[in-house]
């Protein structure tokens, strides 16, 4: 009884450990053939958990740029929306002296402090996704990602030239203030001010029945847009509900399998990509580069290198479909 | 008639062994958290030693990511002697943090506009009567505790979220670092220190001195036996004259307290409330408390093993992340990793109870 | 020590408690000296349980009186017949189970050093004064800090006297502190009873084991359907009388004596009456040939004089 007791202790600890180092090679194995083996380790820590469905296409890009680069790459979220843990994976990043950190910036107040002392250590930092007007001060390189405003005017200026009136913004992550830019971008390119409405991206039961629920209180609502795909699908399932399917000016930002379906079918105008796949891909170039020659791209303005919008409409949806099947759109 | 019966003369027994202070060590409740200690710190030492794992800059990042957990893990297992748990701890984090950023925002975002001392006071005041309010409701219906603090946990979020968005539309405030006041606040709870290139947050030293001082008051005070006796058996406990019913109303004031000491540690060090932070916390809390030797059934436990159970949590939380494991991994490893600690806590009391 | 007659420390005068209908205890008239030990006996259900409760605070009594040093008083509560000296040890034995003895010990009463809020447990003297007082009750404590639950329950039950007595009880109520106990934990607790009277106090021990309280009873009680059966002090009393008393001897005579009333003429009822009488025989005891008990200040050596050994 005790010799079975401590096998199994033994059996624990060893899969623990296997678990621990594991991994190490796992993702950039670089068994690509005929790919350069370089010695580089990237940390990549963004705010957003792998199983969320944007999220899984950024880390994809992440994980085939450590191929195609042959640098082993590791990616870190918290377990929820939570800055304080964010902070905390990046200093732990940080103490592991990776060669170069890749980083999501939703809150700059929170995670500034971390962000600087990888600085301080010289460890190449790019952003990516969001924190696109605060970056700059932080020492770091550059931005991958979308300005969000400017996204949002775009779409409120195409929700405009339908005469949409009475629009209401659909927010599924609330306290990243890259999302709360595009909904303000958004009623400015629109010209009205409309309700933004908060939902819950981890639950679309939910999501579904607010929006029914807002759809049924205020029957003049005659545009949405949302702000990812854990926003557009319930709001997909609750149109569909009500009958105002194809009726209601729909857009949203980002792509999924079930968006470009309905943008092909007609029941959405258009979505904005940001090309995500890319904002995972692109900065372990960069800095795979930036390491070997002491240069990198400047970006198209501020040194923001603009990876959106990219305007998905009804010509294109069929085209992108397979992308995004394969995780890669 | 005698009134006083001479002693019997102590007689020393051949098969007697004086228990000496090794013996005494070996059966504190804290002993098998220090060997989880350095047992965890070892693994991650050998697993990620390439990755600097032993390393001033990583024992910071843990010793941060303890200390908040820690300051919770005290009050939580303080509680959890005395028998009983508070599951809302995390949502009072929210509550008081957001209290705070409510009261000192300005009017125009939604805010009252106050100063920011007389703010943190009311605050305060709002936190106990939340602690209060769990403690009476215990102590009236005498329902268990676990069910009345599932109930208040998501009142006090709920209260949390309802109530910001109704003055602010927003969940997440900032722009404490422009009231004026705040620079002593930056001080009390804001400061890192620096050493060579590693960054030492102030929570830390709260954490230390928090914990030494429950220690002080559990085990060498009348209230630290009266907490025992709470726990150990009740009815017992009152029979002889302990105020069972204060007792425990006190210590849940003492995590609604312990959670604004987090929160306002966390507004002024990140710069703003969140109405969804800490969230899960009054979980890990109880895992380290119960790490640290806190049994859950009440009636035995240390403060210090508490602590010492954040330690690890922390290590274990920082050393995956060094380590380099996959996110997708991550909560797979950290579960197991808990399991296994608490299991050899339990084997190593055992074995030092039987000595 | 039962040659002089002191002053009677506890007295009742036609107790009675009355819970709605139900009357569980009814004109209980009965003495209690110090330095003596009064024998409360009776089956289950003759009304002990209700009457400690009374005389410890629990309950009010609904008429009769109940005094204190010759005065007439009023409890509460217990903590008001704690105040008065009287303490009683119950069953369940108030011990917490985990924690050490000398914690258990000062429970509530906890002795501290220093002012204000900052006075702390002077754990020093608490040990002390523990090892001290159950050293007086006879045991030896190697190891204060032990846990009351490694103890047996005869230990735990002398914790319990000592602790009793160490803060100042003048009456101390066991109620069946024999009752779970094996002979020879049964015979560590008798020994603790003397002692406690052998300083002075008076103890009312309740139990429904004749075989227990003989030995150690300097009077006894017998309560039956909530009333007094009778009160004897021990020289009046053998061992054989008073375990016919518990046994219902005189009820068996009574049934029997019914019985043969209404049986008549018919056979089967006369057979019944038969066996009944023979019964009544075989528990019956004839006065003469027995010689009563003196004084029982030796009690049986059941165990050696020993230490505490924690036990399972």
């Amino acid at each position: 009884m005790k010799i079975k007791r401590w096998a199994a202790l033994a059996l624990v600890f060893a899969l623990a450990g296997a678990a621990c180092t594991g991994d190490d090679n796992g993702d950039g194995d670089g068994d690509g053939d005929g790919v350069t083996q370089r010695d580089f380790r990237f940390v990549v820590v963004t705010h957003g958990q792998a199983s969320d469905p944007f999220w899984s296409v950024a880390a994809n890009g992440v994980e085939a740029a450590g191929e195609d680069m042959g640098v082993t790459v590791e990616y870190q979220a918290p377990g929820t929306f939570d800055m304080v843990e964010m902070a905390q994976l990046i200093d732990a990043a940080v103490a592991s002296q990776p060669d170069g950190l890749v980083v999501s910036l939703p809150d700059a107040d929170a995670l500034g402090p971390s962000i600087e002392a990888a600085v301080a250590a010289d460890i190449p930092v790019i952003t990516m996704n969001s924190g696109s007007d605060v970056f700059a001060d932080l020492g770091v390189l550059v931005h991958v990602g979308q300005t969000e405003f400017e996204a949002g005017l775009i779409a409120g200026e195409r929700f405009a030239e339908e005469g949409v009136q009475n629009p209401i913004c659909l927010n599924q992550e609330v306290g990243n203030a890259a999302l709360d830019l595009r909904c303000e971008g958004f009623f400015e390119g629109l010209g009205v001010q409309g309700d933004v409405i908060a939902v819950d991206l981890d639950d679309p039961t939910s999501t579904t029945e607010t929006v029914a629920g807002a759809l049924q209180s205020n029957p003049d609502i005659d545009g949405i847009l949302t702000l990812g795909p854990t926003g557009a699908a319930p709001t997909i399932a609750a149109l569909e509900e009500s009958g105002q399917l194809g009726e209601i000016a729909f857009a949203t930002f980002d792509l999924s399998p079930e968006v470009l379906e309905a943008i092909d079918a007609g029941d959405m105008l258009f979505a904005i990509d940001q090309a995500q796949y890319l904002q995972g891909y692109l900065p372990i170039v960069f800095l795979t580069k930036y390491l070997e020659t002491g240069a990198l791209p400047l970006g198209s303005k501020d040194r923001v290198l603009l990876t959106g919008p990219q305007i998905v409409t009804a010509e294109t949806a069929s085209q992108v479909v397979e992308a995004s099947e394969q995780g890669v759109r | 008639m005698a009134t006083d019966v001479e002693a019997t003369p102590r007689v020393s027994d051949e098969r007697v062994r004086t228990t000496g202070l090794a013996s005494r060590l070996l059966s504190r409740p804290e002993l098998g958290a220090l060997v989880g200690v350095v047992l965890v710190y070892v693994f991650f030492a050998i697993v990620a030693g390439d990755k600097n794992f032993v390393s001033l800059n990583a024992l910071s990042s843990i010793l941060n990511r303890a200390a908040p957990l820690g300051i919770l893990a005290i009050a939580v297992a303080l509680l959890m002697i005395a028998g009983e748990f508070d599951l809302s701890i995390g949502s009072l984090l929210g509550f008081s943090g957001m209290a705070v950023m409510i009261f000192i925002s300005p009017p125009d975002a939604g805010g009252f506009g106050w100063p920011l001392w007389p703010a943190v006071g009311v605050a305060v005041v709002l936190t106990v009567l939340t602690g209060a309010i769990n403690g009476l409701l215990v102590n009236v219906t005498k329902l268990p505790s676990f069910i009345i603090t599932l109930g208040t946990l998501f009142i006090f979020r709920g209260l949390t979220i309802a109530v910001t968005r109704s003055l602010t539309s927003r969940t997440q405030l900032s722009g404490i670092d422009e009231i004026p006041g705040f620079e002593l606040a930056d001080t009390l709870f804001g400061t890192r220190v620096e050493l060579s290139g590693a960054n030492f947050n102030i929570t830390i030293v709260w954490w230390v001195g928090l914990t030494a001082l429950a220690t002080w008051m559990l085990l060498r005070t009348r209230i630290g036996n009266w907490i025992f006796g709470t726990g150990g058996a009740v009815e017992a406990a009152r029979n002889v004259g302990v105020p069972v019913s204060r007792v425990k109303l006190a210590l849940f004031v003492t995590t609604a307290l312990a959670a604004f000491l987090v929160a306002l540690l966390q507004v002024v060090q990140i710069n703003s409330a969140d109405a969804l932070r800490g969230t899960g916390m009054e979980f890990e809390a109880i895992i380290a408390a119960v790490v640290g030797g806190c049994l859950l059934t009440g009636g035995y436990g240390s403060v210090v093993g508490a602590a010492l159970g954040a330690l690890i949590f922390a290590m274990v939380q920082q050393g995956i992340v060094i380590t380099g494991v996959d996110g997708d991994w991550y909560q797979v490893v950290l579960g197991g990793v808990l399991v296994v600690a608490v299991i050899f806590n339990n084997f190593i009391r055992r074995k030092a109870a039987s000595r | 020590m039962s040659a002089e007659v002191a002053e009677a420390l506890l007295e009742t005068r036609r107790l009675s408690k009355y819970f709605g209908s139900v009357i569980a205890i009814k004109d209980i008239s009965m003495l209690v000296r110090p330095g003596t030990v009064t024998c409360l006996l009776g089956d289950n259900g003759a009304g002990k349980s209700t009457l400690i409760k009374t005389l410890s605070g629990v309950y009010e009594p609904s008429e009769g009186d109940y005094l204190c040093d010759g005065e007439l008083i009023h409890l509460h509560s217990p903590r008001d017949a704690l105040a008065r000296g009287i303490a009683t040890v119950y069953q369940d034995l108030a011990m917490i189970p985990l924690l050490s003895i000398w914690r258990n010990f000062f429970l509530g009463s906890e002795p501290t050093k220093g002012w204000g809020p900052f006075r702390w447990f002077d754990v020093h003297k608490a040990r002390e004064i523990t090892r001290d007082e159950m050293a007086k009750m006879g045991i030896d404590i190697r190891d204060p800090d032990q846990p009351v639950g490694t103890l047996s329950g005869g230990e735990r039950q002398s914790v319990a006297i000592a602790r009793a007595v160490y803060f100042g009880a003048r009456v101390l109520i066991l109620d069946e502190p024999t009752a779970a106990l094996g002979v020879k934990q049964a015979g560590v607790v008798l020994r603790y009873i003397v002692r406690a009277k052998q300083r002075g106090v008076a103890v009312v021990f309740i139990t429904h084991n004749p075989h227990h309280a003989y030995p150690v009873g300097d009077h006894f009680v017998i309560l039956r359907r909530g009333q007094v059966y009778g009160t004897f002090p021990k020289e009046d009393l053998a061992i054989e009388q008073l375990v016919q008393m518990m046994a219902g001897g005189a009820e068996l005579e009574n049934l029997a004596h019914e019985l043969q009333r209404e049986a008549g003429d018919d056979a089967e009822l006369r057979k019944a009456v038969a066996v009944l009488e023979r019964e009544v025989q075989a528990v019956a005891v004839e006065p003469a040939t027995v010689e009563p008990q003196g004084d029982a200040t030796e009690v049986p050596d059941v165990v050696p004089d020993g230490e505490i050994t924690p036990e399972g």
